[in-house]
């Protein structure tokens, strides 16, 4: 019994071990360990900028996204989701790379730079929008009419059957998105660098036109652990706002 | 009696289908405490017209009164949570534990949270399941019986006085069903509730209904009790829905106590042999029932019995298995006088004090009145 529990914690901390090493033994071979202790004021300014890059505009696609989502599914304006199903897909298929082109090409003719901070969320939140804006029209549409039905003829308003139902029903969905998102912004944050955005893009893109491995990992290897600390803490966020009737059966405790 | 639901000539007509009316100047009474079973041929309008009570469906012209209040005039959130409101496929909120589920209308009605505990333990309890065990559980660990049961305390959680159902068991399979038939018939004559049960299943409209309203496309066809519907059909329609088998029909219907033969002859179990083979002859009867002091059936004798040497009757009596409560059906009765070769039923009380017999003769004589 104990044997078998065991062995599947094992095998998927092997790959996980190794990884860890083989990617500590060459952040420390070419010399990006050092670089970042010659440079750790830096170090952490950038690692700052990245964070504040990632969280808000994780935090504006989170909040647009639901909105957004949301209001697709309620009466008389659900004929407007194909329309805006339709925009949010045509952006997260434009390639990281050409988003932050045209941010950087489009936003001038709005009247704003198209260099810095601002453009940088700017692209960076319409690039992650899409699958929360998805998932979240999806999963209140999976919301069962029974329950539906059932909430209503139990005399709930149409806002108690929003938050008390719909939502928490549609969370892990909603979720799923919220965890496709973060990878995509996390994945895409360091092309901020390149419309003067900050972050850990800056050594990556030094590193890389300098052909110097250690620069380079000194900004990639963060970016890595950044990536996998979101991807963690969302897991665990979903295991406690998902009520544990409605959570995969893998985290139910046997009965 | 109070007139708990009153309908007045609502009619429905959907947009965009104005040559059809669902519901038809729909009319009756529904007396406090009582069962209306709604069935009807698919498409008949008993969705439709119970839909309207609790204003689901906004009704086209007509009046419908709860209680002597008209419902158009109350709001319609406050009217649907003072009705409870049952539907096949349950929709209990998968979301929310079992306890969570029953505390939904207490706490939109403002109960403190004592109360609301308090209220939905009694409701486990009166359903059969275990409060300390289901309360915390959620609704997809149970079985699809068990949701059902959850799903109907969830809506006498406000001690409603009306409740709705829509084919409340139309989703449960035969045995189950059978089973919470049952079970809610004796919940109800716990809580006396003023039900609108709509059913496609004219077996569980005649099982569950203290009155029938039987619809066809909209209008209403009879409204009467199960018996009488069943001895007096309004026209050929009924007589056609409720099936060439009306009368056998009847037997699910009636109760041992009205059929039996009250006070039949007994023998007490200390009495002789010889006294019993009298009685035999003067009776002109092959078996007579051996009772105690009590008149507690002991089992009976017949000639054949009586043959063996005793001193008195209870030594040789045959013990019996063919007896049954007054309050079961004529149904199971007349299968039990099948199964046993006593040739009748011996009908008891809860105490197994002998009340009556019944043979087959007594259930042709019933069915034919």
């Amino acid at each position: 019994m104990e044997a078998r529990a065991f062995s599947p914690v094992l095998k998927k901390l092997i790959p996980v071990l190794l990884t860890i090493i083989i990617v500590a033994w060459l952040y420390k071979f070419y010399g990006a360990w050092a670089y970042t202790m010659k440079n750790l004021a830096e170090f952490f300014r950038l690692t700052f900028e990245h964070l504040l890059l990632v969280l808000v505009s994780m935090a504006a696609a989170v909040t647009v996204g639901v909105s957004l989502g949301t209001l697709m599914t309620r009466k008389g304006f659900d004929h407007l989701s194909p329309a805006i199903m339709g925009v949010v897909n045509v952006w997260q298929s434009v390639p990281s790379l050409g988003v932050i082109a045209l941010a950087y090409g489009f936003l001038p003719l709005l009247g704003l730079s198209g260099i810095g901070v601002v453009p940088a969320l700017i692209a960076l939140f319409f690039h992650a929008v899409a699958p929360i804006v998805r998932n979240t029209y999806a999963g209140i549409q999976a919301v069962s009419k029974d329950v539906i039905e059932a909430a209503t003829g139990m005399g709930m308003n149409p806002k108690q059957i929003l938050f008390r139902i719909e939502l928490p029903n549609a969370l892990p969905v909603i979720m799923g998105g919220v965890r496709t998102s973060t990878a995509i912004i996390v994945g895409t944050a360091p092309l901020a660098f390149l419309i003067g955005g900050g972050g850990l893009g800056f050594w990556i893109f030094t590193g890389i036109a300098l052909m110097d491995m250690g620069i380079m990992m000194a900004g990639a290897v963060p970016v890595a652990l950044i990536a996998m600390l979101a991807d963690a803490a969302l897991a665990r966020t979903e295991k406690i706002v998902v009520s544990k009737g409605i959570q995969a059966e893998e985290y139910q405790v046997a009965m | 009696m109070n007139i708990m639901l009153k309908l007045e000539n609502v009619t429905k007509i959907y947009p965009g289908a104005e040559h059809i009316k669902a519901v038809d100047e729909l009319s009756f009474d529904l007396p406090e405490g009582e069962i209306c079973t709604v069935v009807g041929p698919s498409g008949c309008g008993k969705t439709t017209a119970m839909k309207m009570i609790n204003r689901l469906i906004p009704m086209t012209s007509g009046k419908i009164y709860i209680d002597g209040q008209n419902v158009n005039r109350l709001d319609t959130i406050e009217l649907r949570r003072n009705i409870g409101y049952v539907i096949q496929n349950i929709g209990l909120f998968p979301n929310m534990t079992i306890a969570e589920n029953i505390a939904v209308v207490p706490k939109m009605k403002g109960w403190d949270k004592d109360r609301i505990t308090e209220r939905a333990e009694s409701l486990l309890e009166l359903i059969n399941l275990p409060p300390e065990e289901f309360m915390d559980r959620y609704p997809r660990e149970l079985s699809g019986g068990q949701q059902q049961r959850i799903g109907v305390a969830r809506a006498m959680a406000i001690d409603p006085p009306i409740m709705l159902m829509d084919e409340p068991f139309g989703a449960i399979d035969p045995i189950n069903r059978e089973h919470l038939q049952n079970e809610f018939l004796k919940i109800q004559d716990k809580v006396k509730k003023t039900i609108v049960f709509v059913t496609h299943d004219i077996d569980e409209a005649i099982k569950m209904g203290d009155k029938i309203c039987l619809l066809k496309a909209g209008k209403l066809v009879q409204f009467d009790a199960p018996e009488t519907m069943l001895t007096e059909p309004a026209n050929d329609f009924v007589s056609d829905f409720l099936g060439g088998d009306r009368t056998l029909k009847r037997l699910n219907l009636l109760k041992l106590k009205a059929a039996m033969r009250p006070d039949p002859p007994v023998i007490m179990e200390e009495e002789s042999p010889e006294k019993a083979k009298a009685m035999l002859s003067e009776l002109k009867v092959d078996n007579l029932i051996v009772v105690d002091a009590e008149k507690r059936l002991l089992g009976y004798v017949n000639h054949e019995a009586l043959e063996k040497q005793a001193d008195e009757v209870s030594k040789v009596a045959r013990s019996t298995d063919s007896f049954m409560p007054a309050s079961s059906s004529l149904k199971d009765g007349l299968s039990e006088i099948f199964t046993h070769d006593l040739g009748y039923l011996i009908v008891v009380d809860e105490d197994k004090k002998v009340l009556g017999v019944l043979n087959t003769e007594d259930i042709r004589e019933i069915l034919r009145r």
